[in-house]
């Protein structure tokens, strides 16, 4: 029966959305075979309370002045420390920034199995992680052979845990940091200068593309986004223009995201492009040329001026009823 | 300074992958291979630092790969700036995990004292991301991953990475491993004279016995490769009115597709 702990990543003090959502899915795997879902915090532990309504059947959390900021060897020592003493099959790490700085060291540190973004979790005798390859051009299934794996996960791959879950036990662990000095940590964090929702984790993405003629237009899409609580992308042909910065490009040499629903605006569908967002629940195209390829990929296309209908589509959002 | 440059040849981001149905073995066989892109950041980044320091920087580019990532050594590493290249030619690696490449390069590593160790942030093929850290974890050494700006000074570095809405800087000491993300530095294409002088720098190829080492156990196993989950055919809703159409649309991303 496997035991699967889940590394609760925090930010301002409360568990980040990634986190709930792979412990959500740890718990409906063991509903199945058996076996336990552990939450571990590391630092504040505010977080740890809500860990048993989430999902969890235990906390492990552990304090340390260390976890004042980050960085990736400290994280890397008290997890191996954490994995070492309580032996689970499988930790799960958000595919973050953080995550993803982290889990492969930790992974190498454990002589550990190591599967990046996966988007799907099975057990049957022996962990089977599903994850897209080639930007999501392919699925590969991935069996574990090694006695412990540490997974990343995909935000907004798995749904939250849906009732069920009582205050779980929380226990303290010893991370067994002692006075340990990183060669290198976090020195200072830049948030940007506008508030905007971080593309990874947006449950509704607006994109524009070369259709949109020049950079002053971008304006359209910021719009849009900001009417339907969205998160603004772009595609690689107005990011390498100069248009918008790198952060906004999605796609095969930029972020991959799944959100609930992506809107293309003036976007043909380049396969690079494509790789990056093709596995969204709901893709909608709105571009001019009906044979764009980005029609091929969507659920929804409207094939007419982008200028008329983007406006209009913020118009008719706003006054839905 | 001692700098060294991990690259990988993949499939270039225009490749279609042709799976008609899952199965155990992708077909690799059409592939255009070509400079993982990332690396082509680290790559220049290694030149540019050369260029800045002058003389007692060294550039050694490392792969893994077989006879055919030659060209990429040479083509896109050699002929812009990098001094020597050591490629690891073992047939056993070929599709490698990360944790097999990366104990195979830290062997390569280790030999040679490096400062400074430049990568992509990932390959976009299998799209891991785990090369990196595992190496600083390998070698116990700092690290900063998703870097768009680096500065070096004496025996430290300060790196900035891209996070969720915002940069973190990472300050630490050499040596230390850097995994390079777009916006680092635009990188130069090699001129054709550089190309044909490429040859005549130093390339060393080594196995894994040469380097004391067995071969690096699996701890995972791609066991089916599936096509995406195929898409209904697009609705397209009639344009004739522009206003007209949204507003349909935006219904029917409420009330059908329950999206908004």
């Amino acid at each position: 029966m496997p035991n699967i702990a889940v590394y609760i990543e925090q930010s301002g003090g409360a568990a980040k959305k990634v986190a709930w959502q792979m412990t959500a899915e740890a718990r409906r795997l063991v509903d199945r075979t058996g076996g336990e879902v552990w939450a571990v915090v590391l630092g504040d532990a505010a977080c740890a309370a809500e860990a048993g309504r989430q999902g969890a059947h235990r906390v492990f959390t552990a304090a340390d002045d260390a976890f004042a900021r980050y960085d990736a060897e400290t994280w890397t020592r008290a997890l191996a420390a954490f994995v070492a003493t309580r032996r689970p099959d499988l930790l799960l790490v958000g595919a973050t920034a953080v995550g993803k700085d982290f889990a492969p060291r930790l992974a190498a540190r454990l002589d550990a199995a190591c599967v990046s973004d996966c988007i799907g979790l099975d057990y049957d005798g022996g962990f089977r992680l599903r994850r897209p390859i080639f930007a999501g051009k392919c699925y590969a299934e991935v069996a574990v052979e090694a006695p412990v794996a540490v997974a990343g996960v995909r935000p907004n791959a798995f749904p939250l845990f849906a009732g069920g879950g009582v205050d779980a036990p929380v226990e303290a662990f010893d991370p067994g940091l002692g006075g340990f000095a990183p060669h290198a940590a976090v020195v200072e964090t830049v948030t940007s200068a506008e508030k905007k929702i971080e593309l990874t984790e947006a449950e509704v993405i607006v994109s524009g593309g070369r259709g949109l003629k020049e950079a002053a237009n971008y304006q359209l899409i910021e719009t849009l986004a900001s009417t339907m609580g969205a998160a603004a992308g772009a595609s690689r042909a107005i990011v390498d223009a100069g248009w918008v910065p790198h952060s906004h490009q999605v796609g095969q040499t930029g972020k991959t995201v799944s959100p609930k629903l992506y809107v293309a605006v003036g976007i043909s569908g380049a396969i690079q492009h494509l790789a990056g967002m093709s596995s969204s629940k709901c893709i909608v195209a709105i571009n001019k040329d009906p044979n764009a390829p980005i029609f091929k990929a969507a659920d929804y296309g409207i094939a007419a001026d982008l200028f008329e209908v983007v406006p209009a589509l913020d118009a008719a959002i706003r006054t839905l009823d | 300074m001692k700098i060294a440059v991990c690259v990988k040849q993949v499939p270039d981001s225009e490749t279609r992958i042709t799976l008609a149905a899952p199965g155990p073995e992708l077909d690799r066989s059409g592939f255009t291979r070509v400079l993982n892109p990332y690396d082509a950041y680290a790559v220049e980044e290694a030149v540019r630092i050369k260029e800045r320091l002058g003389a007692g920087c060294e550039i050694t580019v490392v792969t893994i790969g077989p006879i055919r990532a030659v060209e990429t050594l040479k083509k896109d590493c050699l002929a812009v700036g990098c001094d020597r290249a050591i490629r690891v030619d073992e047939p056993a690696l070929e599709n490698a995990e990360p944790l097999q490449t990366a104990k195979v390069l830290a062997a390569v590593l280790r030999r040679g004292a490096y400062d400074l160790i430049l990568t992509g942030k990932q390959a976009i093929d299998d799209d891991s991301a785990q090369v990196g850290p595992m190496l600083a974890e390998l070698l116990d050494c700092s690290q900063a991953t998703v870097v768009t700006k680096l500065e070096l000074g004496e025996g430290v570095f300060t790196a900035t990475c891209e996070i969720e809405g915002g940069a973190a800087v990472v300050r630490g000491s050499l040596p230390a491993v850097i995994t390079c993300q777009k916006g680092l530095n635009e990188p130069r294409l090699p001129s054709l004279p550089n190309i044909m002088k490429a040859g005549m720098k130093p390339q060393e190829t080594l196995t894994c016995a040469d380097l004391g080492l067995g071969i690096p156990a699996a701890r995972s196993r791609v066991t089916t490769y599936t096509p995406p989950p195929p898409r209904a055919a697009c609705r397209m809703v009639a344009a004739d009115d522009p206003a007209a159409a949204a507003r349909e649309l935006a219904r029917l991303l409420r009330d059908e597709a329950k999206v908004i």
